[in-house]
């Protein structure tokens, strides 16, 4: 078959129109088909050519086949083709070629009613879920401290050095960071009434009782909450979670409960840090812009927070750290299959752990004003 | 069967030469090189971890060796630009590689939509046609990867491999994971395509089914080094490494089969 060597298939076609018969010459592919349709379409007005000579023709593929064969197929008659050429055409006259199925769809306004009953249905599950695997994390994790021998010490502590240690830097300097912007922030504000002293007040009370620990547990949900629904999703994916379950090893023992204890030890003593931190961004900022020195600094923080201040602050850290672990764990084990569903039930897990915690929060703000504390 | 290369020109259509890739200190490919003449069938085998995916990786450009070069047409394969490349070879990959946010139908039409001047209306006619020259009714057009079987997931893939109508076809390992009827149907298929669309199809298998009934030549790789030759002449190899490979219960039933 003298195919022209070395000729790339974008090669030219040629295209001679001698009125009712056109003669079509070079090489009929993929590339070269829309020229053909255009010279087909623009003489359109004259109707359809009777016949395509075709003898001129050295190269054809599947795309151009499909093309000719769609010609025949309106009373079109193809003229000197060559037999490895009529070969082609046969072919994908044989096969049973039917249009594409369109995808279904619905009416802009259905779509939306769907999209929002969907919506709700998956949230409803979802609170259900939720319920169900907090009462199995509770169970797991109760059953872990009354049985010891259970516990995974070292597995406890690779999490705590994870979640906890190679946080600290991060956390640092968010929360001297925070209190820099409630700083910068209260001075503004306050400096016309004269009152650009309580300042301090301000940076103490709010460090202590909300953004340290709000900052750092959003920074953990984001940091070791996605990590603990990456690490177990790809279990899952590659069926290692089954492994376990085989060989008689619960997953919710040696997954679940050394990540949940792991954190419930480490978000509150990040707290403490990240609280120690904030007041150290408060010396700084009280230093630079009201020229307090440090001592009395110190001095204006005992008088305006004390240790409930510090307390309201820590007591939330395990409430936190529980939801972001169970909502991290509950996600990587609903992983299914695919890899990619790694991905959306990471984004899920910190998505809705870090709205789950700013809720908690805002529910701990109204329980301590209605207790007083 | 042995003579199933379509061309009588010598020309090799794909050539590797003095293939060298290293993995640390291990040695994968030691020098190999490889002729696949337009139109033939060319099976590698080798054992596990023998390097084959790597060759075939080589041989499609995506894995730059140590050292040697692989020639297209005799051109470097280096030196062919992104159109030129998609228009000459069209891979299959293990896993098939389908877009998993595309349906099959877009999968298909990606590389018209990318490399051809053709209208979007004029795209779907072609993507129908390459599906259903790959064996897949139209109502799989609309699914998405993850709604596929393992057969129609390696037919799809099939079906966006031949987009743009390659001259060279390499698959890797195009029937491992299935059942032996849509296995046998693969084979099929790339015995069908060569048949009638003259692709020169270069084939990754450990599947003896495969080499015995499509491939025209085999190169088994063994220690680094490429033996090509005809099934029958491997079978009937000096070493004893070689026939070790394409003899025993699985070959002699794989022969048996071929014959049927």
């Amino acid at each position: 078959m003298p195919r022209a060597p070395k000729t790339f298939p974008a090669s030219a076609i040629a295209i001679e129109a001698h009125g009712a018969r056109i003669a079509v010459k070079g090489s009929l592919g993929v590339r070269t088909l829309p020229e053909l349709g255009e010279a087909l379409a623009s003489r359109r007005d004259q109707a359809m050519p009777r016949t395509i000579e075709l003898g001129a023709l050295s190269e054809l593929d599947t795309s151009g086949a499909l093309f000719l064969s769609s010609l025949r197929a309106r009373g079109v008659s193809l003229t000197g083709l060559r037999p490895e050429h009529r070969d082609l055409v046969e072919l994908i006259e044989g096969l049973e070629l039917e249009p594409l199925p369109k995808p279904r769809s619905l009416p802009r306004w259905r779509e939306l009613v769907v999209e929002t009953g969907r919506g709700f249905d998956a949230a409803w599950r979802d609170a259900y879920d939720i319920l169900a695997f907090v009462g199995r994390a509770v169970n797991a994790v109760g059953r872990a401290l009354t049985h010891p021998h259970a516990l995974r010490p070292a597995s406890i502590s690779r999490h705590i050095d994870e979640a906890g240690v190679r946080a600290l830097p991060i956390i640092a300097l968010m929360a001297i960071m925070i209190a820099v912007v409630i700083g910068y922030q209260s001075v503004a504000q306050l400096r016309p009434y004269g009152g650009e002293d309580f300042t301090i007040n301000l940076v103490a009370v709010s460090v202590l009782r909300e953004m340290g620990v709000l900052i750092t547990a959003i920074m953990v949900a984001g940091r070791s909450g996605s990590a603990f629904t990456a690490e177990i999703g790809v279990m899952r994916a590659r069926e290692e979670v089954d492994a376990l379950e085989v060989m008689g090893i619960e997953p919710m023992e040696v997954l679940v409960v050394p990540r949940l204890l792991a954190l419930l030890i480490a978000l509150p003593l990040l707290t403490f840090f990240a609280d120690v931190m904030g007041l150290f961004g408060g010396a700084l900022i009280s230093k630079a812009l009201l020229d307090v020195s440090a001592a009395q600094y110190f001095d204006r923080v005992r008088q305006a927070a004390d240790v409930s201040d510090l307390a309201v602050g820590l007591i939330k850290a395990p409430v936190f750290a529980f939801f972001i672990g169970v909502i991290g764990c509950m996600h990587g084990l609903r992983v299914r299959g695919s890899a990619e569903s790694v991905g959306t039930e990471t984004t899920r897990a910190v998505v809705k752990a870090i709205f789950l915690v700013i809720v908690l929060d805002a529910l701990f703000s109204v329980l301590f004003e209605k207790l007083g504390l | 069967m042995n003579t199933r290369a379509h061309s009588n020109r010598a020309e090799p259509i794909l050539s590797a030469r003095g293939i060298v890739n290293r993995f640390g200190s291990q040695r994968v490919h030691d020098r190999i090189g490889l002729d696949v003449l337009p139109g033939e069938i060319v099976g590698i085998a080798g054992g596990s971890g023998s390097g084959k995916s790597v060759l075939l990786k080589t041989l499609a450009g995506l894995h730059h060796p140590n050292a040697g070069e692989v020639r297209v047409q005799g051109r470097r394969i280096e030196t062919l630009v992104a159109a030129e490349k998609a228009a000459l070879i069209g891979v299959l990959f293990q896993q098939g590689a389908l877009f998993s946010s595309l349906s099959v139908a877009q999968n298909v039409m990606l590389p018209l939509r990318e490399h051809t001047a053709l209208p979007p209306s004029a795209q779907e006619p072609v993507a129908a046609m390459k599906l259903a020259l790959a064996g897949l009714a139209a109502d799989a057009a609309v699914k998405f990867p993850s709604q596929l079987s393992g057969g129609m997931v390696k037919r799809a893939a099939l079906a966006r491999a031949l987009a743009l109508d390659p001259r060279i076809l390499l698959l890797d390992e195009p029937t491992s994971g299935l059942d032996p009827i849509t296995a046998g149907g693969i084979d099929d298929l790339i015995r069908k395509l060569n048949d009638s669309l003259r692709i020169t199809v270069i084939v990754v298998t450990h599947d003896l089914a495969t080499l015995f009934s499509i491939c025209s030549r085999v190169a088994l790789l063994v220690d680094g080094k490429l033996t090509i030759d005809t099934p029958e002449g491997l079978r009937q190899s000096s070493e004893a490494s070689i026939r070790a490979f394409l003899s025993g219960p699985r070959a002699e039933a794989a022969m048996t089969a071929r014959r049927h």
